[in-house]
C-alpha cells in the first residue's frame, strides 16, 4: 500500500428500505484508498457499484440508508458525522458521474457555475483568483483555447470536453478523493483513452485518491493501481490489476474475464458467410449534407454528414459499419433505408435504387429489409402490447388474417425467446434486454432478407450482448439473413463481421476483411481506433503511437485535403491538399490514406479538379 | 450583431402583422351591415344628404382604395379622426347633422392617447398583484412536489381560476366600496381608482401564473445538475435561487407576455364593470357606435403592443437561456 490510508471503508452495508421491508443493496464492504492510488470498482448492472460511490459522496436519499459500517475519510467518521459529511462534500470529496450532458446549469457559462462552485466551497478565495485557477485548471485538462472556452455554455461542448470541465469542477476545490463514477462511458474510445490518461497524471500531480467505478474490467484493469471486484452487493475480491487477470479468485470475475472478447486471438475464427459475388445491398459514392442555420448569424451552412461512402454488402454476410459519435453513422442508416434521400450517389437494394423509389415502392422494398435501433426504451410505443407491436407491421403490409398474424407473432416471440406471456404485456417492465429482443421480432416478422442493426446492443451489457449475438447467429443459420451492423463497438464487431467499413467525418476511410482490418489496418484512424479498444490482451497497436490528441474538427468548416490530417501523426503536406479516395491497400482491403498509395497515382489530382 | 439582426428581423415581420391586421378589419367593418354615416348624421337625415358625407368622407370608394388611402396616412402618423367623438367630449349624433361643431371630430391618436395609459396602468398594476401573490405559492408548491404546498398551490389555482370575473368585480365593489368605503370604484379619478380592476384581473391571472411556476419548478429540480450541485457542494439556497428560478423564469416569462398583451388589448368586461376609461371601454363604444376609424386604430395600437412584447420576451429569454438564441 502506497502512502498512507486516505479512506477506509468498514463492513458498510446499506440497505434499501421500502415499505415491504428492507433488502440489502451493498453488504460488508471494506476497502482502503491511499493518497495518490486509484482503486478501480467493477461489477455487472446491479452489483452496487453506483450505490457504493454515492454513498462515500453523501448522495443516500431515501429509500436508500447505510445500515451499518463506517467510512473512515482521514480518521473521521463520515457515517456518524452527516454534518461532517455534508461540509466535505464537493470539497475534499469530490464526484463526477458518468453523465456529462446534463450536470451543469444549462443557463450559465460554465467557467461561471465552475468559479461558483469554488467559492462556494472556498468562500475566502476572490473571484479573479478563482477564475484564473478555472483557467489553469481547463488548460491542464487540455481544453483548447481554455480563456475562451470559460465563456462558453454547456451546450457549446461536446461530451469529451464536458467531462474534462466537470473533472475540474471537481479538482478545484483540491479535493483528497475523487469518486470517479463511470465517467468514461458515455464517451468514445479515443477521447475515453485520453480521459483516462488524463486521470492519472492528475491523481499525481494534486495528490488525490481516486475511487474509478467502471463496468468494464478491461478499462478499469487500465486505469486503477488495485481492482476490487463487486458482485451481488459484497467485495468477492480485490487484486492489482495484472493479478487479477491472471489469477481471479473468484468464480464471477474468472467468468467475466473468459467471457472478455478478443480482438487479436489467433483462434477466433474470422467470419466468413454467404457468396461474396452477390452483393445485396449497393452503396455508391453516396453524399448527404444538412443545411443547418449558422450559429448566432444569419444564412446557413452546411454539414457534410456523410461523404462519399462506397461498400458493398453481400447476400448472408455480416458487414459492419464502425467510427465514434458524429462520424456520420446514423445518417448512413438513414439513407440506407430510404428515410432520406442522399445528395448524390445511389443505394442500391437487390438492384434496386432505395434512393429514387417512390414512397409504394419503397414500402414494398421494406418488407425486405428491416432496421432494427439502438435505444430500447425510446423505440417501443408505451402504450402498445407487445402482441400489438409485433403485428403492426403485418398489418401495415395487409398480411392474413387476424388469427394468422396472432399466430406468426407467437411465432417470432418463441424464435426470438420471448415467453409467450409476455404477448398480452405492455413494453414497461421489460428488461433492456428484452426490449431488444421485441424490436428483433419486429423487423424479422416480416421475414426480411437484410436487417440494418444501429447499436442494438450497445445498450445491453457483455452477458447479453452475447445471448443476443448467439441469437443473430441462429437466425442467420435459419433464414438467411444478412446483417449490417453499426457500431462503435469494435469487439463485437470482430466477434460478427466479415468485411467492415470504418468512418470518419463522414468518410469511409477503410473497407477491409476482418482478419486485415485488425491484424494490418492501413488506415491511421483504424489504427488509433484499436489502440485505444478496451482490452485485456497485448496491444498490436501502443496508444502512445497511434493515439489521437484532440477532437475531429466540425463537419460545418472541413479543413481542405484530407479530414484525418490534423490529428495524424503520418500526416504530410500531400495530405493537407488533397483528399484520398479509396484505394485498393491489397487483402481485398480499400484504404483512403496516401500511405499506401503510390505516387504513380498521383492522376487523382486531376480527377479531383475535374 | 446578433441583436441587431433580430431586432430588425422581428421588427419587419412586426410591421407585417400590424398591416395585415390592420386590412382585415378594415374589411371586415366595411362588409358588416350598419353604416355608420346614417348613425352620424341621424335617422331622420335625408338619404340624398348621407350619400353626399360619405361621398365626401371616401366610404363609397372600393375598399382597396380606401385601405391605401387610410394606411398611407397611418404611415405619417395620422390615425385619423372619429366619426363620432367631437374634441370637446360629448357625443356627436341624432339630430345633430347641421350641427357647425361636428367639423370638430377628435383625433383617434389623442383618444387613444388618454386611454391607453390608464389601461397600461391597471395592467402593470394587476401583474405585480398577481406576481406578489402568485410567485411565493408557485414556487413553494414546485419545490414540494406532492406535499401541502403543492397541495394548497392547486386547489388555490382551482378557487381563483372558477370565479368569474365579473361576479367577483360587483361583490369586490360591493364590499370594498360600498359596505367599507375603502376604495373608489366607478370611474376614473386618481391612482386609487385602478385598485380594485387590478385586484379582480389579478386573480383571473395567478392561477395560470402559479400552474406554470409549480411545474417548472418542479421540473427543473428533477433535473441532474440540481442533484449534482449539491454533491459538488452548492448550498440548497443558493441552488434554488440561481439555478432553478432562474431556469423556470423562462416559461414564466413567455406566459406572462402573453397575459400582458391580453390586457393591454383591453380588458372589456373589468373595465365595462368599473367604467374605467381605457382602452378596453373606448373599443366597446367605437364598436357600438360604428367608429371605422377608432376601432382601427384602437386594432392597429394594440396589435403594435402585442409584437413589441413579443420581441421584448424573446430577447429576455434569450438573454437568460442562450440555448433559446434563433
Amino acid at each position: 500500500m502506497t502512502g498512507d490510508s486516505l479512506l477506509s471503508v468498514q463492513n458498510l452495508c446499506v440497505d434499501l428500505n421500502t415499505s415491504a421491508g428492507s433488502t440489502a443493496i451493498l453488504r460488508d464492504i471494506s476497502f482502503e484508498i491511499a493518497t495518490r492510488q486509484i482503486v478501480g470498482v467493477i461489477g455487472a448492472s446491479g452489483s452496487g457499484k453506483t450505490v457504493l460511490a454515492r454513498a462515500l459522496a453523501s448522495w443516500l436519499s431515501p429509500p436508500l440508508g447505510i445500515s451499518a459500517g463506517r467510512i473512515l475519510f482521514q480518521g473521521r467518521d463520515l457515517v456518524a458525522d452527516a454534518g461532517l459529511a455534508k461540509r466535505l462534500s464537493g470539497r475534499e470529496i469530490a464526484y463526477v458521474g458518468g453523465n456529462p450532458a446534463g450536470a451543469l446549469d444549462p443557463t450559465m457559462t460554465v467557467g461561471t457555475q465552475i468559479v461558483e462552485k469554488l467559492r462556494a466551497v472556498r468562500p475566502g478565495i476572490s473571484v479573479t483568483d478563482a477564475r484564473k485557477r478555472a483557467i489553469e485548471l481547463l488548460s491542464a485538462v487540455r481544453i483548447p483555447a481554455a480563456h475562451q472556452r470559460f465563456h462558453e455554455y454547456p451546450f457549446q461542448y461536446s461530451g469529451g470536453m464536458m467531462q474534462r470541465a466537470m473533472i475540474v469542477d471537481a479538482l478545484i476545490s483540491d479535493p483528497a478523493l475523487l469518486i470517479a463514477d463511470n465517467i468514461t462511458q458515455p464517451l468514445d474510445v479515443t477521447i475515453a483513452a485520453q480521459i483516462l490518461k488524463l486521470l492519472r497524471e492528475l491523481a499525481n500531480e494534486f495528490d488525490t485518491g481516486v475511487l474509478f467505478v467502471c463496468s468494464s474490467l478491461p478499462v478499469a484493469c487500465d486505469a486503477s493501481d488495485r481492482v476490487m471486484v463487486l458482485h451481488g452487493g459484497q467485495v468477492v475480491e480485490q487484486q492489482p490489476p495484472a493479478a487479477l487477470v491472471q489469477r481471479p479468485r473468484h468464480a464471477y470475475t474468472q467468468g467475466l474475464i473468459a467471457e472478455l472478447p478478443r480482438l487479436w486471438d489467433e483462434t477466433t475464427p474470422a467470419p466468413m458467410h454467404g457468396d461474396a459475388r452477390q452483393p445485396i445491398m449497393s452503396v455508391r459514392g453516396v453524399s448527404r449534407s444538412y443545411s443547418v442555420r449558422k450559429p448566432g448569424g444569419l444564412g446557413k451552412v452546411q454539414v457534410q454528414a456523410v461523404r462519399q461512402v462506397d461498400f458493398d454488402v453481400y447476400a448472408g454476410d455480416n458487414f459492419g459499419v464502425v467510427g465514434e459519435s458524429g462520424c456520420g453513422k446514423s445518417s448512413l442508416m438513414r439513407l440506407l433505408t430510404g428515410l432520406e434521400q442522399p445528395d448524390s450517389g445511389e443505394v442500391l437494394f437487390e438492384g434496386t435504387n432505395v434512393s429514387t423509389s417512390s414512397s409504394a415502392e419503397l414500402r414494398r422494398l421494406r418488407r425486405r429489409f428491416q432496421l432494427v435501433l439502438q435505444d430500447p426504451y425510446g423505440s417501443l410505443p408505451p402504450q402498445s402490447t407487445i402482441g400489438a407491436i409485433l403485428e403492426e407491421p403485418l398489418k401495415i403490409h395487409r398480411i392474413g388474417s387476424a388469427r394468422e398474424r396472432r399466430a406468426r407473432a407467437a411465432e417470432v416471440m418463441n424464435e426470438v425467446g420471448l415467453p409467450p406471456s409476455l404477448y398480452h404485456e405492455l413494453p414497461m417492465g421489460l428488461s433492456a434486454g428484452q426490449r431488444q429482443r421485441v424490436n428483433v421480432a419486429r423487423a424479422m416478422i416480416l421475414e426480411p432478407r437484410l436487417l440494418i442493426m444501429d447499436e442494438t446492443l450497445s445498450a445491453l451489457d457483455q452477458t447479453e450482448q452475447g445471448k443476443m449475438l448467439s441469437l443473430f447467429e441462429r437466425l442467420q443459420a435459419q433464414h438467411g439473413f444478412t446483417y449490417i451492423f453499426i457500431s462503435h463497438d469494435l469487439a463485437m464487431v470482430r466477434r460478427v463481421c466479415s468485411r467492415i467499413a470504418v468512418m470518419y467525418l463522414g468518410e469511409t476511410v477503410e473497407v477491409a476483411p476482418n482478419r486485415k482490418l485488425f491484424f494490418d489496418p492501413a488506415h491511421p484512424y483504424s489504427r488509433a481506433l484499436l489502440s485505444a479498444a478496451p482490452t485485456l490482451e497485448q496491444r498490436r497497436y501502443r496508444p502512445e503511437e497511434c493515439l489521437l490528441e484532440g477532437e475531429p474538427p466540425s463537419p460545418i468548416d472541413l479543413p481542405p485535403g484530407c479530414s484525418f490530417a490534423n490529428r495524424c501523426p503520418h500526416a504530410f503536406d500531400r495530405c493537407r491538399l488533397e483528399s484520398p479516395r479509396l484505394r485498393s491497400s491489397g487483402e481485398g482491403a480499400l484504404s483512403a490514406c496516401f500511405l499506401h498509395q503510390p505516387s504513380s497515382q498521383r492522376a487523382t489530382t486531376a480527377e479531383l479538379l475535374r | 450583431m446578433f441583436i441587431m439582426v433580430f431586432l430588425a428581423k422581428r421588427l419587419a415581420q412586426g410591421t407585417l402583422i400590424v398591416v395585415l391586421v390592420a386590412f382585415v378589419i378594415f374589411t371586415l367593418l366595411r362588409v358588416v351591415p350598419g353604416d355608420p354615416v346614417r348613425l352620424m348624421a341621424g335617422g331622420m337625415a335625408p338619404e340624398t344628404l348621407i350619400e353626399q358625407i360619405a361621398t365626401e368622407m371616401g366610404l363609397r370608394d372600393p375598399i382597396p382604395v380606401q385601405f391605401g388611402r387610410y394606411i398611407a396616412s397611418v404611415a405619417q402618423g395620422d390615425l385619423g379622426q372619429s366619426f363620432m367623438r367631437p374634441a370637446s367630449g360629448a357625443a356627436v349624433g341624432g339630430a345633430s347633422f347641421d350641427d357647425m361643431t361636428r367639423s370638430e371630430r377628435a383625433r383617434v391618436l389623442d383618444l387613444i392617447a388618454e386611454a391607453a395609459p390608464k389601461t397600461l396602468q391597471l395592467a402593470l398594476l394587476a401583474m405585480v398583484f398577481a406576481l406578489i401573490v402568485a410567485v411565493p405559492i408557485g414556487v413553494a408548491g414546485g419545490l414540494h412536489p406532492g406535499r401541502w404546498p403543492d397541495r394548497m398551490a392547486l386547489y388555490l389555482g382551482s378557487v381563483f381560476v372558477s370565479l368569474p370575473n365579473f361576479w367577483l368585480g360587483i361583490v369586490l365593489a360591493l364590499l370594498l366600496s360600498v359596505k367599507l368605503g375603502w376604495l373608489p370604484a366607478i370611474g376614473y379619478r386618481g391612482f386609487a381608482y385602478t385598485v380594485l380592476p387590478a385586484i379582480v384581473l389579478a386573480v383571473e391571472m395567478a392561477p395560470f401564473i402559479i400552474r406554470t411556476l409549480t411545474v417548472s419548478v418542479a421540473q427543473i429540480m428533477r433535473q441532474s445538475f440540481i442533484d449534482i450541485a449539491r454533491i459538488r457542494g452548492l448550498s440548497r439556497l443558493q441552488i434554488i435561487v440561481r439555478h432553478a428560478l432562474k431556469n423556470a423564469s423562462v416559461p414564466l416569462l413567455n406566459l406572462l407576455g402573453v397575459q400582458f398583451s391580453m390586457l393591454l388589448g383591453g380588458v372589456l368586461v373589468v373595465e365595462f364593470i368599473f367604467d374605467y376609461p381605457g382602452l378596453g371601454l373606448l373599443t366597446i363604444n367605437a364598436v357600438l357606435q360604428r367608429d371605422f376609424p377608432l376601432i382601427q386604430g384602437i386594432a392597429i395600437v394594440t396589435s403594435a403592443a402585442f409584437v413589441l412584447i413579443n420581441i421584448a420576451v424573446d430577447l429576455a429569454t434569450t438573454a437568460i437561456d442562450p440555448r433559446l438564441e434563433y
